[in-house]
This record gives C-alpha cells, sequence and structure tokens, in this order.
C-alpha cells in the first residue's frame, strides 16, 4: 500500500466516523426518546396486561377482588404507557384496605354525630324557651311568683335530654378515628374551635342550674354564680348554632336546577 | 473504501428513518371535579397529575393519572368524606386512558373515547370533543369529562339527608410538552 493510499484511507475512516456523528445529532430528538425509551423497561416494556398494572395501582388483593364487583378489563396496546412509568411512588399507588376502613368508620361515626347533633338542637332550643317560665319572677321587697312544679319539671327534664344527647354526639365526634397527616381546612375550624365555647357551656349550664333548682326549692331568689344559669344556657345555644352552620359554610341555595 | 463509508453512514442512519414514535410528557395540570348539592356548590382542584403519552405509526397512547386524595375542596373534613365515599383508600389513582391517531393532535378539537378508572370501576366515555392549543413544542388540552358517581357505582353522598347530583362532572386542563 502506497503512502498516498495509506492517506486515503485514513481521510475515509475520518469521515465515516464524522459521518456516524453527524446522523446521530441529526435524528429527531424524538427518536432518541424513542431509543432511550427502548432500554427503560418501565416505559415501554410490553406489559403482562393493562388490568395487572391498574391492579397494582388499586392494591386490590384477593380478598378485596372477592368484596368487590369484578371489574371490566380494558384492553391497552403493549405501546401504551404504564402506571409505573409515571413516576409516581408505590406508597402513593398501592391501596390500602386498612386505610378504607378507616375512613369508612370515621365517616359512620361523624354522619352519627351530625344527625344526633341536629336531634340534640332540638330540646335545646325548647330548652331555652321553656327557661323563663322555670324562673322565680319578682324583685326583693316585692311578691315572688315561684314557678309552677309542671313548668320546673319540664325544664329540667329537657336540660336533661340536651345534655344527655349533647355528650353522646361529642362521644362521636371526639373518638371518630383521627387520619394522620391531615391538618383541619376550611369551615371545619371554626366548628372545632367552637368546642371550646358550647363544651364548657354543657358543664357550667347544668351545675349552675342544679344551683338554682336548690336555691328556689329552698324559697331563695337565685343568687350568685347560679343566677348565671341563663346567660350560660344562651351563650353557649348560641355557639353550638353557629357550630351548626359553621360546618355547612359557605351555603349555595341552588334548589332550581 | 468509499463503499465502506457508505455502508458505515447508512447504517448508522438506519435507527433514524425506522423510529417515528414521538413522547408526550404532561407538564402541567389541573382538574377540577364539580359537586352539586341544593345548599353547596363544591369544586376540588387537583395540580398533581402526571401523565405520558407514546405516540407512533399505530396511533398515540395517553395515560393520565392523579391521586386521589389530591383533590383539595379547601375543606379538609369534606375532602375526607370524598375520599372514603369515592373508596380512595383502597383504589387512590383515577386514571384516564385514551388513543387517537397522531395527526389528531394538528386539529384544533379532537374527539376521544377515554377509559376512566376511578373508585375500583372502570367507565368509558366516547367521542368527547377537547380543545387543543398548540404553542411550539407544546400543547394545551381543554375538556370536561362528564363523570356521573354511578358510573363508578358511588352512593351519592348526603347532607342533611339530602343527597348529592348524580354528574359530577370533571373539568380536564392540561398542557403536554413533546419530548
Amino acid at each position: 500500500m502506497s503512502a498516498t493510499q495509506k492517506r486515503y484511507g485514513k481521510a475515509t475512516a475520518f469521515l465515516a466516523v464524522l459521518g456516524v456523528l453527524a446522523v446521530s445529532v441529526f435524528i429527531p430528538h424524538s427518536c432518541r426518546a424513542q431509543v432511550v425509551d427502548a432500554t427503560a423497561p418501565s416505559i415501554n416494556a410490553p406489559l403482562p396486561s393493562w388490568e395487572s398494572s391498574l391492579d397494582g395501582a388499586s392494591g386490590q388483593s384477593a380478598e378485596q377482588a372477592q368484596a368487590t364487583p369484578p371489574q371490566p378489563a380494558p384492553t391497552a396496546p403493549p405501546s401504551a404507557p404504564s402506571l409505573s412509568s409515571l413516576g409516581f411512588p408505590a406508597s402513593q399507588t398501592q391501596g390500602s384496605a386498612q386505610e378504607q376502613a378507616l375512613l369508612n368508620k370515621r365517616t359512620h361515626m361523624l354522619k352519627v354525630h351530625q344527625t344526633l347533633g341536629l336531634i340534640t338542637a332540638i330540646p335545646m332550643a325548647a330548652a331555652l324557651f321553656t327557661g323563663p317560665q322555670a324562673k322565680s319572677k319578682g324583685r326583693n321587697g316585692q311578691v315572688i311568683t315561684e314557678p309552677t312544679a309542671a313548668n320546673l319539671d319540664f325544664h329540667i327534664a329537657l336540660g336533661s335530654l340536651t345534655t344527655g344527647l349533647y355528650w353522646t354526639t361529642a362521644y362521636y365526634a371526639i373518638f371518630a378515628p383521627k387520619v394522620p397527616g391531615v391538618k383541619p381546612k376550611g369551615a371545619i375550624r371554626l366548628h372545632r374551635d367552637l368546642e371550646w365555647v358550647h363544651g364548657p357551656g354543657m358543664i357550667l349550664t347544668p351545675v349552675l342550674g342544679i344551683l338554682a333548682y336548690e336555691q328556689e326549692n329552698k324559697g331563695e331568689k337565685v343568687h350568685g354564680a347560679a343566677s348565671l344559669h341563663g346567660t350560660a344556657a344562651v351563650v353557649t345555644a348560641m355557639a353550638y348554632g353557629v357550630s351548626i352552620v359553621a360546618v355547612s359554610w359557605p351555603i349555595h341555595v341552588k334548589f332550581w336546577r | 473504501m468509499l463503499k465502506k463509508f457508505l455502508v458505515a453512514f447508512l447504517l448508522a442512519a438506519l435507527p433514524a428513518f425506522c423510529e417515528t414514535g414521538t413522547t408526550w410528557v404532561l407538564q402541567q395540570s389541573t382538574l377540577t371535579y364539580h359537586m352539586s348539592h341544593p345548599i353547596h356548590q363544591v369544586y376540588g382542584v387537583s395540580h398533581a397529575a402526571k401523565g405520558k403519552g407514546i405516540c407512533n405509526s399505530a396511533g398515540c397512547d395517553f395515560l393520565i393519572a392523579a391521586p386521589v386524595k389530591s383533590f383539595d375542596s379547601g375543606d379538609s373534613n369534606r375532602d375526607l368524606h370524598m375520599l372514603e365515599a369515592t373508596r380512595g383508600a383502597q383504589f387512590p389513582m383515577v386514571i384516564v386512558r385514551t388513543r387517537f391517531p397522531e395527526s389528531a393532535i394538528a386539529s384544533p378539537t379532537i374527539y376521544v373515547n377515554l377509559d376512566v378508572q376511578f373508585a375500583g370501576q372502570t367507565a368509558h366515555y366516547e367521542h368527547l370533543p377537547f380543545h387543543l392549543t398548540m404553542e411550539g413544542n407544546q400543547v394545551r388540552i381543554s375538556g370536561t369529562i362528564p363523570a356521573t358517581c354511578s358510573d363508578f357505582k358511588i352512593v351519592p353522598p348526603s347532607f342533611l339527608t339530602v343527597p348529592i347530583k348524580n354528574q359530577i362532572p370533571l373539568q380536564v386542563e392540561m398542557t403536554w410538552r413533546k419530548s
């Protein structure tokens, strides 16, 4: 081989390498992505079936599959992207029957809380309404009119019923399972904050009521802390009413559609 | 030697001619469900969807998924109730799949058939219009999926003994980037 032929050979080899580099540069970006994808089994590898990849997402165990109706199995082509290729962490895509059971229990208890709470509002309003009839009337130095035994008993019965229902309602909220990592947001915050008003109010009001009843039984005009029974009852009932409205807020009435 | 060069060139250039695939990646998204009750109108929004589309000569396959718990209605109590009603802990993802010809991406409105997996059920929606806007290497897609509670066997939650409306349409706003 002559020196000229050697030089010619080197130049051709150089041009070939240059050509390969040039082609790789000019291959469309999408084509290169396709090549990269082909090396990434999570993206382009044929899936056993679409259903199986989705089952992984739903975390459906054999037991759950029996509990839930069988799902239709849509077929996806092998080239279709899979859920695992989207980059969600497994903890986010795996279902949990335990968490679902916790949510179900929570919802059940809060539904009971809601229903009992609305029922409680009825004797509470009635107790407020009958309060003035269960109170001695007349100022010091004047003739004091005692309430009738019927009025007094009725008011006491309503108060007792309200107290019993209230604490039963509270039980279902206090002992409803908490979902970890969820911070209260929205209308529920005011609903919860108002617990600190009507909760103590529902302790104080009956205690002051009992004191007032004892004083009246002794023929005394209600005095001292017991005289605040009515005020405590009104404040408690108002906080309770606001609490009911707050949990429903904002209200957008739209009955016509 | 020239022949060798040509062969090397053709071998190197071959992948460019045989591969025509395009991959689309979901850049950003806003998914909004609307729930209607006589005294409440609720909008739950999620920006956590991820998606991928692969186009080849057979057509385009798109997959979009979002965690059910990522929908935020502004009230944590309501969101947890939604999660319970939709069996969101057991089936934590809402997954949408669709397939259409690649040429459809060039048109301003695309009609697609969707398979939506949600709450342990799969519902099929046909011929849904989605509006497309091309912006350079990106495409913005918007449309509405007319989902209902009954499609996914969800018992409509009730408030004050009145259940919500069966319709829970999902409004979709997405930006996809060609990669």
